[in-house]
């Protein structure tokens, strides 16, 4: 890990959390000690698991059954491995909890070249839509939008 | 009546495993549904049984996937990628809720449309068997070249065909050599489980790492819980308008005829068609996300069950991807000589079947994602980190090429999954298209060396 030492040396300002380097793996961030070490551990736990049946079940199981059971104790590791993983390395991901108001519907309208009036429009006029909409409290926001637009 | 328990038992865990699943957003379907499905089958659960949980399993995968498609806006998994545009429009007027029920509203007529089209057109098209059977080599060698053309990679695909079945037969040979059996779950795998470890292997690339770093933590934008409705579960039927019924029903029932073509080609070619038909981005966008999805699930569906009933033999991405293990999952399944759902269910046993998987995943995953997406992503996202989930496929990944052939297995699994892995990553010769070629490669090395 010299290159997160490096890093870390050069920013000494920000706190040592943000001088992290995360990988994306499959289109998620982690740490790559954290993925290495977890790895380890499911590959253990359930090859461990699988070997242990085989050599546990046929004292006390039928023959064409050990391979199965072991199989599955195999995947009982596995599924323990993603549990322990999951206490050990907490989640890398940053949760950002987003408020929508009208303000950001009509970002959303110029962003997409829309004419607010016009979708208003579209949507008075087709009663199945509009009723739609209402039951669904958001007709409002359509027509304040539209109306702004008007004036 | 115990053989019906059992399907409704394995159903059961298909439902609830893969609504959980599904809730992670951006895994890859192959890498999924191939280990879980393999390990179903190798555990000994009757065909019937295994079919249920595969049918189960897709639908319910699919309609919690939806969930992070529609409050985060990202794909829950590549099926789910031509349906972005519209989730995010709806999600930035502050209504992915709307998007949502729209979704897995369609999803669900989608469904149990495909189920008895597939079967009927399986059964019409299992006329031509005999001779589909009888040629199997050539046949395989003719979808390779052609699923490579339409691949992402193309032409790149197409000229990848011969170095890569002889990279397989060499392989096969080598380890032949060693154990004297012909190993198939282990190359399955490695293809399947290749885009997971390519990214594995650039992390460990002093050279490739480059492109994977990050600074800091990848941020997820959730959209905050807005009005819900009455009661536990909701009328799909009620969710959408009259139109939008209409619409999902016509693309899901056309969808279900074309078992060849990818399902995110489909989907995206219904939603264009129907949405150039639609004014009003509110309408658009909410007709659409019910077309798409309806018509990735009767795709999906339709691609499992046409070749499974006519053929016994894998003729379709779906069936080559996710749904290979029903045709091939050797000591259980094989596909030369076809050994597999085909021999074992009767058409009326894939409807009936079936239909138990469908309607168990839609009592479970339905409601479960109408009444409680929010709470269940925020508290996956919270609690289960990707590394324990990359790090159990790869145990997973692990344990079942040892159940095949201890040392050899894993040591042959991870080769394919580093080769194919790369040529996937970067040069996009997709998982169908290796599959594809791996079936194809004895009669490829046959025809070419005579051996």
């Amino acid at each position: 890990m010299s290159q997160n030492h490096e890093t870390s040396k050069t920013d000494l300002n920000h706190n040592k959390k943000e001088n992290r380097t995360y990988l994306e793996i499959l289109g998620d961030t982690i740490l790559p000690n954290h993925l290495l070490l977890a790895i380890l551990l499911s590959v253990s736990v359930s090859l461990g698991g699988y070997n242990i049946g085989l050599r546990l079940f046929p004292s006390f199981a039928s023959d064409n059954m050990v391979a199965s059971y072991s199989l599955l104790l195999g995947i009982l590791g596995s599924v323990l491995s993603l549990v322990i993983s999951s206490i050990i390395f907490k989640p890398k991901r940053v949760l950002i909890e987003e408020e929508t108001s009208s303000e950001s519907m009509k970002q959303v309208f110029e962003d997409l070249q829309l004419d607010p009036v016009e979708e208003l429009k579209l949507i008075e006029n087709d009663p199945i839509t509009k009723k739609e909409l209402e039951e669904l409290g958001v007709l409002n926001s359509f027509r304040a939008l539209g109306g702004e637009h008007k004036k | 009546m115990s053989l019906l328990v059992t399907a409704i038992l394995f159903a059961l865990i298909g439902a609830i495993v893969f609504s959980l699943i599904g809730l992670i957003s951006g895994t890859d379907e192959t890498a999924i549904m191939v280990p879980l499905t393999l390990l179903v089958i190798l555990l000994g659960a009757p065909p019937a049984a295994v079919f249920s949980f595969f049918m189960a399993a897709v639908l319910a995968k699919h309609l919690t996937h939806a969930v992070p498609t529609a409050l985060m806006g990202i794909p829950g998994d590549t099926t789910a990628v031509p349906l972005i545009d519209h989730a995010t429009t709806l999600r930035r007027m502050g209504m992915p809720h709307i998007a949502l029920r729209k979704m897995i509203s369609g999803g669900i007529i989608g469904a149990f449309i495909a189920l008895p089209t597939a079967v009927l057109l399986g059964q019409f098209l299992g006329q031509f068997a005999d001779f589909f059977k009888s040629s199997t080599g050539i046949i395989f060698t003719l979808a390779a070249i052609l699923i490579a053309f339409f691949s992402k990679g193309k032409w790149v695909s197409v000229l990848m065909i011969i170095p890569f079945a002889f990279f397989i037969k060499s392989l096969d040979l080598m380890s032949f050599s060693i154990l004297d059996k012909h190993l198939s779950i282990s190359f399955f795998l490695g293809i399947a489980i290749g885009p997971i470890f390519c990214d594995l292997l650039f992390a460990t690339s002093s050279n490739a790492r480059k492109t994977i770093e990050r600074n800091k933590p990848k941020e997820y934008h959730l959209a905050p819980e807005t009005k819900s409705w009455k009661g536990y579960f909701p009328n799909p039927l009620k969710i959408l308008t009259g139109r939008q019924q209409i619409f999902t029903s016509i693309t899901t029932f056309i969808s279900s005829l074309t078992f060849v073509f990818s399902p995110v080609g489909m989907t995206s070619l219904m939603g264009e068609i129907v949405g150039s038909r639609t004014k009003g981005t509110y309408k658009k966008s909410t007709t659409s996300l019910a077309v798409m999805n309806g018509v990735t699930e009767s795709t999906y569906i339709a691609e499992v069950i046409i070749p499974l009933i006519a053929f016994g033999i894998p003729l379709s991405p779906v069936a080559l991807g996710p749904g290979s293990p029903l045709f091939n999952a050797p000591p259980v399944f094989s596909v030369d000589p076809i050994n597999n759902l085909h021999t074992y269910l009767t058409s009326w046993d894939f409807f009936l079947y079936g239909i138990i998987g469908l309607v168990i995943a839609s009592l479970i995953a339905y409601p479960f994602s109408m009444n409680y997406a929010r709470k269940a992503s925020v508290l996956v996202m919270k609690l289960v980190s990707q590394e324990a989930i990359v790090a159990m496929f790869i145990g997973l990944a692990c344990l079942l090429a040892f159940h095949e052939a201890q040392l050899v297995g894993i040591v042959l699994t991870f080769t394919v999954a580093a080769v194919g892995g790369l040529l996937n990553r970067i040069l996009g010769i997709g998982a169908g298209v290796q599959f594809m070629i791996f079936y194809a490669s004895t009669w490829i090395m046959m025809t070419l060396f005579g051996m």
